[in-house]
């Protein structure tokens, strides 16, 4: 335990309040002096009590080693750390302990902006940076020419660089991700190595050589936009309320999304029913391979598996062969003192005794001859052929359990390894709850790619290594720019080494709503295959509660696959282990190698793992877990280590490796959480950031595991003498998509999940930036509103400044037959002053192209005009329209020009290949780009359109209640009420009863009486403004309580007969619109090989009867209709027919009769006279033989 | 009747000559980073003579231009 402090000298200096501070050397802090009025007399009203003794010694105190950057703060904060955990506790301190801690929520917002929404990308990106990269090129520093080992390169150091512009001719500039989008270049920074390498005589030493340049994630520590004010973000032209956590490649936003995968270097037992087999399962995982190892039972005797071995290994040759000959050593090693698993094990040991195996060498030469061959040959680099027992020896040490490492062919620890996998295995077999649950979320690993691509890479550079050095390393530089670019820009990562081949790793970023942009960051994907009919990974875990949103995930085939991360979510990177080894041994654990196997398993004692490997025992498991967690708590460790007990295996797990996810909870101490209304208001006030209330000890981040071995209650209520710590906030479980709907806990739960996907197409403001961006689609709402029922996970995330919809008033009632199945009633004069109304915003990238022989495109106004109506807006001086132009159908956008030979010697010949508008509606020039781009100029038009909703248009509310425009009503007709209140939209009543979106009630009621109040209320789930105090807000203003109205027909002006349903809710116009779906064609272009109709809207296409239409046709015996629809009108062919031989002929002749004599007309499909000739090209000859028709 | 003779009767200030003012001969583009105009040829490098910055917008349209209201 750490020394407690004296708390006495304390009390005494603060008491004499002026007086010169006595305590610690830690005195560096200013004292809380007489500027501190309203503190201090508290202070010494509680002093009555001086000199009685500390009822529980100071553990922690806050770390001041680390500065933290608010300073104004730190006084009132180090004055209430004292108190809290100093001596003098009086009676009211105790009063006001008990008292519940008011606005504890205000610390999520603290998180937030410590950590934001997208931290897990900036993380991962930043520890690429400063840690992995040097790990990665330090495990592959060395690189020797195969041709002559003598020369070689030896990387010492790597370093990136800021983003700039990668210009020969010019001085480096700043590079802004604005002007990457605009140009269509990457945002990336050079990456510089120091080298050494062996020239012709001495080494030579070369510092900061470029060898590449490094996408770069926006708002990472490279990033030029990280750390700057709003002011300074909008003069980049960014947007302040943009998350960051993407990359910009080639003008595209790509976000990595986060991949899912069971943890590395962990044990899994496995239970396979059916076969009566039990498995245990690691993946090693090092710098430099992944292998995976498998300890497995048959016939009730239990085996290793391994890709390197031909065959499965007996456990007990395996362990023989690692050094541990004697059976009685390999027992205790896996059953320890327990008979059960003795007897079961029993059969493996007589096995290897009938293989006659009984010394190491033997069982290296048993193993050493089923080593498969391939492997050999890829670890066999050497020219001398190595004996059965070398290979086998090697195939144990580097291949089996690759990442317990094997020093000085020290095989100890991987042997205990091996023997636990198999002691998890036969506890499994006697027991069948030992096995773990593959789907349990502490057992995942979320990992962004990031590190992968750079081990590829440095690879390739290797490879390409061995011939000379210097100039080398520059013409090096290439493949790791376009490989870096290729990954991310496609998505396809594939790694031999470590057998990873993978697509669809990276996404664009979408940009329909900022709320979809968001969605996206926090988005995980897992690794199972979408076909797979299994229930288990897609069901919602119990263990994921507070870590992923319970709704966000969309339907169908990756329902459940594809999950959200939750609103306090952090994930972890690497820690390094080695400290906390240490620190474990000084805590009194028992290093392993010293230990016997009777030792391990003898009662009372647990086994102490760290990241997976064993490295000793303790008798004092308890002790030693809470020592460790208050070590933690005093900041001695990361934040991010976890340790947790498991009861039944009866080991205690340290885990501090990269990749979980956990999320922060006040700890509770003695009954009362640490956190108290106190520091919540030094935090309101903005004097103390999160990480103050980190490193004092009142709030810490436990992960999965380590939930599951605390006692955590939900409201401070519930906190009883068990308790160890305390939620945030509940309403944090639901994910940042989630956290838009209002009072989603009185929703049913799928209501919530398709709002979750709808929320993502929903039409509002993107970015404050969104007029300057030139995106390839982009909708935005004209006039959007904030909701008037809020949450607080909108205040957070900033919806309340980029909204995506409108407040509506919503009459609750049947009118006419047009708001059928969801349909909805608009109300026109509604729909005249701007509801709904969105703009679409189209880009049109051209680029001109610079051919071999050097000409180039270019653009021009023609002489003479080809058509004069179309070229209304071009300019003369450079043939392009300006912005404000309006365009219609097939008028000229671009006259550009081709250059008529582009391979031969260049000549002054230009043909017309003009860019014209092809869609029917006008549309306006919004803007015209040009700039230099990576490869010859390039034009960019965004073209707008101003939409207002019309009959076929798509809404939804927040509660997944989505439908479509079905009657557009002028004002007079619409129903008002006695204050003369128009609905804009009238929703059918039958949209209630089996939706059960009560929610979607309450946010009308909560909805009408914000607006009559004049303030926005909260529908926070588990939480916002209670319905009576709705109720009361409107029968203060006149209302009825239950939120209904009387209003009157306007179009038979007499009362309705009932009270309807009458208040605002928040509408979202949804980004499909009739306007771009809306298709017939008469006639129109057919396709070359068919002679069909084309395909889809986009090429003017036919719409298709397709073969259920047609079974329906022939059941009615329509077959003129039949004809007609699938011949007449589709790909009629007139051609002719030899009666004498039955082939196709033409012009009256048929080539293989050499006649014209019997060759008749007639018509059939294309389609038809297609396959006939398909079939003669296949050597197989159709005939057609005449009926005569009736 | 052609459609200047009717904004010519109906309308008090008669809209201007469709074709007055007339376009320039040579554009100057607008930079996307300091806002100065630069001229520039087709055939030219693209880059704002004040700054250096190398995205260029066009300038909005002479000609007159109609909106229908709804």
């Amino acid at each position: 335990m750490p020394p407690a402090r004296a708390p006495v000298k304390r009390t005494a200096a603060s008491s004499s309040a002026a007086g010169p501070s006595t305590s610690a050397p830690r005195a560096k802090i200013p004292r809380a002096g007489p500027s501190q009025p309203d503190i201090k007399p508290r202070i010494g009203g509680t002093a009555t009590t001086k000199g009685k003794a500390p009822l529980r010694p100071a553990i922690t105190v806050p770390a001041i080693d680390r500065k933290p950057e608010i300073n104004q703060g730190e006084e009132e904060w180090q004055d209430l750390m004292k108190r809290t955990y100093g001596g003098q506790k009086g009676a009211d301190w105790y009063a006001k302990g008990v008292k519940t801690v008011e606005d504890k929520w205000e610390l999520l917002p603290a998180f937030l902006k410590v950590k934001g929404l997208v931290k897990q990308h900036l993380d991962s990106f930043n520890y690429f940076i400063n840690v992995d990269i040097k790990a990665i090129l330090a495990a592959n520093a060395h690189v020797v020419s195969d041709i002559n080992p003598y020369y070689y390169i030896k990387y010492t150091d790597i370093r990136v660089g800021q983003p700039q512009r990668h210009d020969s001719n010019q001085v480096a500039s700043r590079l802004t991700p604005m002007e990457c989008r605009l140009t269509d270049s990457t945002y990336s920074a050079p990456i510089f190595v120091d080298i050494e390498y062996q020239g012709e005589e001495k080494r030579n030493k070369q510092r900061g050589v470029q060898i590449g340049m490094l996408p770069v994630m926006l708002r990472s520590d490279l990033c030029h936009l990280s750390g700057r004010n709003e002011a300074e973000l909008a003069r980049m032209g960014e947007c302040p309320m943009d998350p960051g956590g993407y990359f910009v490649v080639k003008g595209t936003e790509k976000v990595i999304l986060v991949q899912e995968q069971l943890s590395k270097n962990r044990i899994i037992v496995m239970r396979d029913s059916k076969k009566d087999e039990v498995m245990a399962e690691v993946t090693s995982s090092t710098h430099d391979r992944v292998v995976k190892t498998y300890v497995v039972t048959k016939n009730k005797r239990v085996y290793l598996r391994h890709n390197s071995f031909k065959e499965y290994i007996p456990i007990v040759i395996a362990l023989k062969a690692m050094g541990i000959t004697a059976d009685k050593e390999i027992l205790q090693l896996i059953c320890g003192s327990d008979e059960r698993y003795q007897e079961a094990f029993g059969v493996s040991l007589e096995e290897a005794a009938k293989e006659k195996t009984f010394t190491r060498r033997q069982a290296l030469e048993w193993i050493g001859a089923r080593v498969s061959p391939n492997q050999a040959k890829d670890d066999g680099s050497y020219a001398q052929k190595l004996t059965p027992v070398d290979i086998a020896m090697q195939a144990l040490a580097a291949m089996v359990l690759g990442h317990v490492p094997v020093r000085n062919m020290n095989f100890r620890p991987k042997c205990i390894y091996l023997a636990t996998m198999a002691r998890r295995v036969l506890m499994a077999m006697i027991d069948e709850h030992m096995v773990d649950d593959r789907d349990y979320v502490g057992n995942k690993r979320l990992e962004l790619e990031l590190k992968k691509r750079m081990d590829k890479i440095l690879e390739k550079k290797s490879r390409a290594g061995p011939f000379d050095a210097g100039s080398l390393i520059k013409q090096g530089g290439d493949p790791i720019t376009s490989a870096f670019v290729r990954s991310i820009s496609t998505g396809n990562w594939s790694l031999k080494r470590f057998h990873v081949e993978r697509a669809g790793v990276t996404h664009v970023l979408s940009r329909l709503s900022f709320i979809a942009a968001l969605g996206m960051m926090t988005r995980i994907s897992s690794q199972f295959e979408k076909t797979r009919k299994v229930s288990g990974p897609r069901a919602l875990q119990p263990s994921q509660w507070g870590m992923l949103c319970p709704s966000d995930t969309p339907e169908g085939e990756a329902c459940g696959l594809v999950k959200n991360l939750a609103l306090m979510t952090h994930i972890t990177t690497d820690v390094p282990e080695e400290p906390l080894i240490k620190m474990a041994f000084m805590l009194g654990v028992e290093d392993i190698s010293l230990l016997t196997g009777n030792e391990l398993y003898r009662s009372g004692v647990h086994l102490v793992q760290v990241n997976g490997s064993l490295i000793g025992v303790t008798h004092t498991a308890k002790k030693f877990v809470t020592t460790f967690r208050k070590l933690r708590r005093a900041g001695r460790t990361s934040e991010f280590v976890s340790i947790y007990i498991n009861h039944h295996q009866k080991v205690i797990y340290i885990a501090s490796d990269g990749g979980r996810i956990c999320r922060p909870m006040i700890i509770v101490e003695n009954g009362r959480p640490r956190v108290t209304t106190e520091h919540v208001r030094l935090l309101k006030e903005g004097k103390v950031t999160f990480d103050h209330f980190l490193r004092a000890g009142l709030v810490e981040y436990l992960d999965v595991n380590e939930e599951n071995d605390s006692f955590i209650a939900c409201y401070e209520s519930e906190i009883d003498e068990g308790t160890t710590h305390l939620e945030i906030e509940p309403f944090t479980i639901l994910g940042a998509v989630a956290g838009l709907i209002p009072y989603p806990h009185h929703n049913q739960s799928p209501r919530n999940t398709y709002q979750c996907a709808m929320g993502k197409q929903a039409i509002g403001a993107i970015a404050y930036n969104q007029l300057n961006r030139i995106d390839t689609l982009l909708y935005l709402m004209t006039y959007p509103q904030q909701p008037m029922v809020k949450t607080k996970t909108i205040e957070l995330v900033g919806y309340n400044k980029l909204p995506a919809g409108q407040n509506a008033t919503v009459a609750v009632m049947s009118y006419s037959g047009y708001d059928i199945e969801d349909a909805l009633i608009l109300n026109r004069a509604s729909l005249d002053r701007g509801f709904g109304r969105c703009h679409v915003l189209k880009k049109q990238t051209i680029p001109m192209r610079t051919f071999p022989n050097g000409t180039h495109e270019r653009t021009a106004y023609p002489d003479p005009l080809p058509r004069p109506d179309a070229y209304a807006f071009v300019d003369r001086a450079d043939g392009m329209t300006a912005p404000g132009a309006t365009v219609n159908q097939f008028d000229v956008m671009i006259h550009r020009e081709t250059p008529v030979d582009t391979r031969g010697a260049a000549t002054e010949g230009y043909k017309p290949s003009p860019i014209t508008h092809k869609l029917p509606e006008p549309i306006q020039i919004d803007k015209v780009m040009i700039t230099e781009g990576e490869d010859g100029s390039l034009i960019k038009i965004l073209t707008r359109q101003t939409r207002r909703p019309e009959l076929g248009d798509k809404f939804s509310s927040r509660h997944g209640q989505k439908g479509v425009c079905g009657l557009i009503v002028p004002q007079a007709d619409m129903p008002f009420n006695d204050q003369g209140i128009n609905p804009d939209i009238i929703m059918n009543p039958h949209g209630f009863p089996s939706r059960m979106t009560v929610g979607k009630m309450i946010e009308l009621l909560s909805g009408k009486a914000g607006v009559l109040a004049g303030k926005l209320q909260y529908g926070t789930a588990f939480g916002g403004s209670k319905v009576v105090d709705m109720s009361q807000i409107l029968i203060d203003n006149g209302f009825s309580y239950g939120g209904k109205d009387m209003l009157t027909s306007g179009i038979t002006g007499q009362p309705m007969e009932a009270y309807v349903y009458f208040g605002p809710i928040y509408y979202q116009k949804l980004k499909h619109m009739v306007m771009d779906k809306m298709h017939a064609r008469p006639t129109g272009p057919r396709a070359n090989l068919t002679r069909q109709p084309t395909e889809g809207r986009s090429k003017d296409g036919g719409l298709r009867l397709g073969e259920m239409e047609r079974d329906c046709l022939i059941g009615y015996g329509a077959t003129q209709l039949l004809l007609e629809r699938l011949m007449i009108s589709s790909d009629a062919f007139e051609t002719q027919v030899c009666e004498t031989c039955g082939m196709l002929g033409y012009n009256n002749w048929c080539p293989k009769c050499k006649s014209g004599k019997g060759v008749v007309g007639l018509t059939i499909p294309y389609a038809a006279k297609l396959l006939i000739q398909e079939l003669m090209g296949m050597n197989i000859m159709p005939k057609l033989c005449m009926e005569d028709s009736v | 009747m052609s459609q200047q003779n009717r904004y010519t009767q109906q309308n008090p200030n008669p809209m201007p000559d469709r074709n007055i003012p007339k376009p320039p001969d040579t554009i100057e583009y607008i930079c996307g980073d300091c806002g100065a105009k630069t001229a520039m040829k087709p055939s030219e490098l693209i880059r704002c003579r004040e700054c250096g910055h190398r995205v260029m917008y066009k300038p909005r349209t002479t000609r007159i231009v109609q909106f229908e209201a709804r």
